[in-house]
C-alpha cells in the first residue's frame, strides 16, 4: 500500500516555485546554490528544506518554466545547472504581479 | 515547445528510469558534498559537515520518492503490481474468467460484426476521390414518383448542358463472355460494368496498376479498352502485374486491358453484383449485342448516373437546379419526358436504385442494428459489473483493511481498473475472432447466385479499431462501476468490524439489479417472440404451392447473342438443342424459357386492351413476361385451367398468340373469360396478340412479392438472346448435366454455358431472405435469453451470497432445504414473471409491426405466444435454481460463522 502523501498545499508549493525562479532569473544555477541563494536574498529568514528543491526542480522543469544541462564547475565537478526559460520569466511576472496584488489586499484589509 | 519539452522530459523518465534514477542520485550527492563543505570550510570536521548536510538536506528517501513520483514511474510500477495480483485474481476463479471471456467476447464481436456491415453501407467512402461531392442521379416519374433510371440522350443533356453537376458519368450492369486466349482457359461468363468514357474520371479514381480509360481515348465510338476489377486482377489474373496490356476476348472481341480498378471498388451499386470488368458504353455493339438503339433514347432509360456536384454545392442545390432542367427538357420532349422529374441520393459509399432501397431505410436499418448491438453489450457489461459487484461483496473485508490503511480511492479504482482490464483480456480475444466471423457470415447468408454479390465486409483496421474501442469501453464500463461502488467509504464496512467477526449487513444493491434483470428478460421476450414468428414463417413459407414443381428440374442458361448470332442462327441453336436433349435418357420434358421462377433476372412486357384498368397515360399495363417454348406448361408442372397452351404451329406466320396466368388475366378482363381476348404489345397500334389459354398462378419473384401476373410469350414468334433450358429429368437432375451440356457443345463449343443449376436451388435461394431473418432474429433471441439468464443468474447468486447468514440461521432453526430452495427461488421467479408479463405485452405490439414481413403467418401467431413464454420460463427455472441449489448445501454451522 501506498502511504498517502503528506499534505503539502499548494500554496506553499508554489511560494517555493517562486522562490526558485526569482534566483534562477538572476543567473543560471546548480540545486545547491538555488538553496544558497534564496538563504541569501532572504537574509536567512528562510529556511528552505534542502531536499525539497529538487522536486520543485523537477515539477518546474516538466512545467517548461525551467531547463537544466549538465555542466562542470569551476573545482571540476559535474553538477547539473538550471536555468528559466522565456515562458518562465513570462510565469515569474505573472506569479509577482499576483503575490503583490495580494499582498497589497491583505495590508489594505489590516491596516483599515 | 516548453510543453513538448516536458512531454520529452516525462516520457525520457519513463523509458529511462534506470538513467534518471543514476542522475538524481548523484544531483544528490554533488548538493551535499557541496553542503559539506561549505560547512567543513566554517571548521566543522568533515564527518560532523556530512551528518549536518544530510540533516538540512531532510529525509534522503522521502525527497526521492518524491522525485519518482513526479517522474510518473511510480503509476507504471504500481500497474505491474495490480496486474500481477490480478493474474494471481484470475487463477482462483477460471470459471468466472471464462465465462467473462465468452460473454465479454460476443458481446463486443457481435458489435464488429455490425459495425463492419455497417461501415461497409453508411461510412466506407468509396476509393474515389472527394466521395462526399458524389450524387447518384436518377429519373422520377412526375405522377407516380416512383424513381427510374435515365435515358440516355437525357443523360447526355444532363452532362452537358444542365451546368447542375462537375462531372456526370453513367454505367450499367452487363453479363459478358470472356476468355482469356493467353492462357487458353474456358470461357466464362463474368459480371461487368458497361460505363460511359467519362466514369474514371468523374470518380476520381487512381489505378492499382496500368491506368483507365478517359473520355478523350474512348469517344462514342470507342476503342476495345476494358478495365479489371481489383479482384478479378487478383483471383482470376493471379495478381500478375504484366495483365496490362494483354488482349482478352470479350464477347468474341479482342479487347486490351489498360488496368486494374482500386481495391474495394465493387461498381456503383451497393447491392448489385460485383463486376470484374469495365468497358466503355461506346462498345455496347459487341457488349450488348443486339442494342443498337442503346446510346438513344428519353424517358425510361437504362442508366445509373453518378454526379460530381460542383465544389461548393449542397445536394438540395444541385438537386433544385436539376430540376429545373429536367422541367426544360419535359418541355422540349413532351413526347418522352413530359413527367421527368429527377432525384438524388447520396453517393458517398455506393447507392442502389430508389426504388429498390430506400436510402432512408438503409440509414434507418443500420443505426438500429449499431443501436441493438451497443444495447446487447452494454447489458452484458451490467450483469460482469453485478457480478463483479457480487464477487467485490466477498471482498469487503480486503477492500476496508485497504481503505483504513492509507489506500487512496484513486489508488484502489486504479487496481479495480487494472484487475477489469486483465479480466476483459481474454474476452477481447474472443471478440476479435467473433468479429472475424463477420465477413464468412456474409458468405453464408448472401445468395451464392451467378455473380458474386455482397457488401464487402471485411476486418479492416477500421472494424479492427472500432471492436477495440468498443472492447475498452466495456473494460471502463464493468470495471469501473463496481471499483467506484465498493471503494465508497460508506459501503466499506468500518475497520471495527472487520476485526471483529461480526459483519456489516449492507443493504443488497437488488432493486437496481432486479429492475434490469426485468428489463432484460422483458427484451428477450421480444427479441424471441420475433425469432419465433421469423423462423415459423420460414416453415410456413415452404409449405405453400408455388404453383409448379420444383422437383427433378435442371437449369442451364445460354446467350447466343454473346455469339453475334443473327435470329436466324438463333432459333436454329435453340431448335437443335431442344429437339436433342428430349431425346436424352431420362428426360422427361424440355423447353426454353426466360425467366424461370426465382430467377435473379426478370423480362417484361407492356400490353394494350381496350378497357383495362391502368394507370398509365397511354392505356397500357406493363407485366412481367416470360418467354417459352411450348413444352413449357409441363415441363415446369404449371396447371392449364382454361383454353390450351402453345403448340409447335405457334411459329413465326401464325396468329400472334399469348397464354396468361390467372393473376393477369383477372387484372385485365375481369369477370370475363380471357380466352380469346385480345391485347395489343407495347401500345393500341401494336402486333395483336391473342390469348389462347389461362394457366394457374406461380409464384415466379420471392415469397413476399403478391404479384403473381405474369404473360407466357411463345419464343418461336418472339426471339430473344438469353435463354434458360429447363430440363425435366426422371431422376437426380445433375446427373443428366453432362449429356445436357454435350448437347449444347456439339451445337456451338465456343459458345459459354452459365447459370448451372436445379429449379429446387433456385427456389432454395429464393428463400435466402427469410432464411436470413429467421437466422439473425433466431441468432439475437438466443444470445438475449443467454444475456439475460447470466443477469437473473447473477442476481440471484448474489442475493444468496448476501444472504448466507441469515440462511445459515433458517437452516439452523429448522428450516428445511425444500422452504430455503422455495423462499430463494420465490425472488428469483417474481422478476422473471415481471420480464416475461412486460416483454410479452411489448411483443404484441411489436408483432403487429413484423405483420408486413411475415409470410403467411398472422402476427398473433398462438403456437409463436405460446413457445416463446415457455422457453423463458425454463431458463428462468434454471437460472435462479442453480445459485439456490447453492444455498440449500449450505452447512448452517459454516453460514453463520461466515460474512
Amino acid at each position: 500500500m501506498v502511504p498517502r502523501r503528506p499534505p503539502d498545499s499548494d500554496a506553499l508549493r508554489g511560494s517555493l516555485d517562486l522562490l526558485v525562479l526569482k534566483a534562477l532569473s538572476l543567473a543560471p544555477m546548480h540545486g545547491w546554490g538555488i538553496g544558497l541563494r534564496i538563504q541569501q536574498i532572504s537574509r536567512g529568514r528562510l529556511e528552505v528544506n534542502q531536499g525539497s528543491l529538487y522536486p520543485a526542480l523537477q515539477r518546474l522543469e516538466h512545467r517548461g518554466d525551467i531547463d537544466s544541462s549538465w555542466q562542470s564547475t569551476e573545482n571540476n565537478r559535474r553538477a547539473r545547472v538550471y536555468r528559466i526559460t522565456t515562458k518562465g520569466r513570462r510565469a515569474l511576472g505573472q506569479e509577482v504581479d499576483k503575490w503583490k496584488r495580494f499582498a497589497d489586499t491583505i495590508t489594505l484589509i489590516l491596516e483599515s | 515547445m516548453s510543453m513538448l519539452s516536458g512531454l520529452v522530459a516525462r516520457a525520457r523518465s519513463l523509458f529511462g528510469s534506470r538513467a534518471s534514477e543514476a542522475r538524481m542520485e548523484e544531483e544528490f550527492e554533488f548538493h551535499l558534498e557541496m553542503e559539506a563543505e561549505r560547512l567543513a570550510a566554517s571548521g566543522l570536521p568533515p564527518r560532523e559537515a556530512r551528518r549536518r548536510a544530510l540533516v538540512a538536506f531532510g529525509g534522503l528517501d522521502r525527497h526521492r520518492e518524491e522525485m519518482r513520483d513526479g517522474r510518473g514511474t511510480r503509476l507504471v510500477a504500481d500497474f505491474a503490481s495490480d496486474v500481477r495480483y490480478a493474474l494471481r485474481v484470475m487463477r482462483r476463479s477460471p470459471g468466472f474468467v471464462i465465462a467473462v471471456a465468452i460473454t465479454l467476447g460476443v458481446g463486443v464481436g457481435v458489435n464488429g460484426i455490425v459495425f463492419g456491415y455497417v461501415d461497409s453501407i453508411l461510412f466506407r467512402p468509396m476509393p474515389v476521390l472527394n466521395a462526399g461531392q458524389l450524387v447518384g442521379v436518377f429519373a422520377v416519374d412526375g405522377r407516380s414518383g416512383r424513381p427510374g433510371l435515365l435515358g440516355y440522350e437525357d443523360y447526355v443533356d444532363f452532362r452537358d448542358r444542365s451546368g447542375a453537376f462537375a462531372g456526370l458519368a453513367g454505367a450499367t450492369g452487363v453479363p459478358l463472355n470472356l476468355v482469356d486466349a493467353s492462357n487458353g482457359s474456358a470461357a466464362d461468363m463474368v459480371w461487368g460494368e458497361m460505363v460511359t468514357e467519362n466514369y474514371f474520371s468523374v470518380l476520381g479514381m487512381r489505378p492499382a496498376l496500368g491506368r483507365l480509360f478517359t473520355a478523350s481515348e474512348t469517344p462514342e465510338g470507342a476503342d476495345p479498352f476494358v478495365v479489371l476489377s481489383y479482384e478479378s486482377w487478383k483471383e482470376r489474373f493471379r495478381g500478375d502485374s504484366s495483365v496490362v496490356g494483354r488482349v482478352v476476348r470479350v464477347n468474341g472481341a479482342e479487347f486490351t486491358i489498360t488496368g486494374v480498378a482500386p481495391k474495394g471498388y465493387r461498381g456503383i451499386r451497393t447491392f448489385g453484383f460485383w463486376p470484374e470488368l469495365f468497358v466503355a458504353v461506346g462498345m455496347h455493339g459487341v457488349v450488348m449485342p443486339g442494342s443498337n438503339n442503346l446510346l438513344h433514347g428519353r424517358g425510361d432509360g437504362w442508366i445509373y448516373v453518378v454526379g460530381r456536384m460542383h465544389p461548393d454545392w449542397t445536394e438540395a442545390r444541385t438537386e433544385s437546379a436539376a430540376r429545373v432542367f429536367a422541367s426544360q427538357l419535359a418541355h422540349a420532349f413532351p413526347a418522352t419526358d413530359f413527367n421527368l422529374g429527377i432525384t438524388l441520393v447520396p453517393g458517398a459509399t455506393g447507392f442502389d436504385h430508389p426504388g429498390f432501397v430506400k436510402p432512408t431505410v438503409l440509414m434507418l436499418a443500420s443505426v438500429m442494428g449499431l443501436f441493438a448491438s451497443i444495447v446487447t453489450l452494454l447489458i452484458i457489461c451490467a450483469n460482469l459489473a453485478n457480478m463483479q459487484l457480487a464477487r467485490a461483496a466477498a471482498r469487503s473485508r480486503e477492500i476496508a483493511i485497504r481503505l483504513s490503511l492509507g489506500c487512496s480511492r484513486a489508488r484502489l479504482t486504479r487496481q479495480l481498473l487494472a484487475e477489469a482490464l486483465v479480466l476483459s483480456l481474454p474476452g477481447a480475444l474472443v471478440a476479435f475472432v467473433v468479429a472475424r466471423l463477420g465477413p464468412l457470415l456474409e458468405t453464408y447468408m448472401v445468395p451464392h447466385l451467378q455473380f458474386r454479390v455482397g457488401l464487402g465486409a471485411s476486418m479492416d483496421y477500421r472494424v479492427a479499431l472500432f471492436t477495440a474501442f468498443v472492447a475498452l469501453i466495456a473494460v471502463v464500463l464493468f470495471g469501473l462501476a463496481p471499483a467506484l461502488r465498493a471503494s465508497r467509504p460508506k459501503l466499506a464496512p468500518s475497520p471495527a468490524s472487520v476485526i471483529g467477526t461480526r459483519s456489516q449487513v449492507t443493504r443488497p444493491r437488488g432493486r437496481k439489479g432486479g429492475a434490469l434483470v426485468v428489463v432484460q428478460l422483458a427484451m428477450s421476450v421480444v427479441l424471441l417472440v420475433g425469432g419465433t414468428l421469423f423462423v415459423r414463417s420460414l416453415f410456413v413459407a415452404r409449405s405453400i404451392d408455388l404453383g409448379f414443381a420444383p422437383a427433378n428440374r435442371l437449369l442451364l442458361s445460354v446467350n447466343v447473342g454473346l455469339q453475334n448470332y443473327d435470329e436466324a442462327r438463333g432459333r436454329r441453336f435453340y431448335e437443335q438443342v431442344l429437339t436433342r436433349v428430349r431425346m436424352l435418357p431420362d428426360v422427361v420434358s424440355a423447353s426454353w424459357m426466360f425467366p424461370v421462377p426465382f430467377d435473379s433476372y426478370g423480362r417484361g412486357i407492356t400490353l394494350y386492351t381496350s378497357g383495362a384498368r391502368t394507370n398509365a397515360r397511354n392505356g397500357t399495363v406493363a407485366t412481367n413476361a416470360s418467354f417459352v417454348s411450348e413444352d413449357f406448361l409441363q415441363t415446369l408442372g404449371l396447371r392449364l385451367q382454361e383454353g390450351r397452351t402453345f403448340a409447335i404451329g405457334d411459329s413465326l406466320g401464325a396468329p400472334d398468340v399469348i397464354v396468361v396466368s390467372r393473376a393477369l388475366a383477372t387484372r385485365l378482363w375481369p369477370g370475363r373469360n380471357a380466352v380469346g381476348q385480345r391485347a395489343n404489345l407495347n401500345g393500341a397500334d401494336g402486333r395483336v396478340l391473342l390469348v389462347v389459354g389461362v394457366v394457374g398462378d406461380a409464384t415466379f419473384e420471392s415469397l413476399g412479392d403478391r404479384s403473381r401476373e405474369l404473360a407466357y410469350v411463345p419464343l418461336r414468334q418472339h426471339h430473344r438472346d438469353w435463354e434458360t433450358l429447363i430440363v425435366h429429368t426422371r431422376g437426380d437432375p445433375m446427373l443428366t448435366l453432362p449429356r445436357v451440356r454435350a448437347v449444347v457443345a456439339a451445337a456451338d463449343p465456343a459458345l459459354p454455358i452459365f447459370g448451372v443449376s436445379t429449379l429446387a436451388q433456385s427456389v432454395e435461394s429464393g428463400f435466402s431472405t427469410s432464411r436470413t431473418a429467421a437466422g439473425v432474429s433466431g441468432f439475437f433471441a438466443v444470445l438475449a435469453l443467454l444475456i439475460a439468464a447470466v443477469g437473473l443468474y447473477a442476481v440471484v447468486s448474489s442475493n444468496v451470497t448476501e444472504r448466507t447468514r441469515e440462511i445459515g440461521v433458517r437452516l439452523a432453526l429448522g428450516a428445511t432445504p425444500a422452504g430455503v430452495l422455495a423462499f430463494i427461488m420465490r425472488g428469483g421467479a417474481r422478476l422473471g414473471l415481471w420480464g416475461l408479463l412486460i416483454g410479452l405485452f411489448c411483443a404484441v405490439g411489436v408483432a403487429r409491426l413484423l405483420s408486413g414481413l411475415l409470410y403467411g403467418l398472422s402476427p398473433s401467431d398462438p403456437v409463436t405466444f405460446a413457445l416463446a413464454p415457455l422457453a423463458l420460463a425454463l431458463v428462468i427455472l434454471v437460472a435462479t435454481y442453480l445459485p439456490a441449489r447453492r444455498a440449500v448445501r449450505l452447512d448452517p454451522i459454516a453460514a453463520l460463522r461466515s460474512d
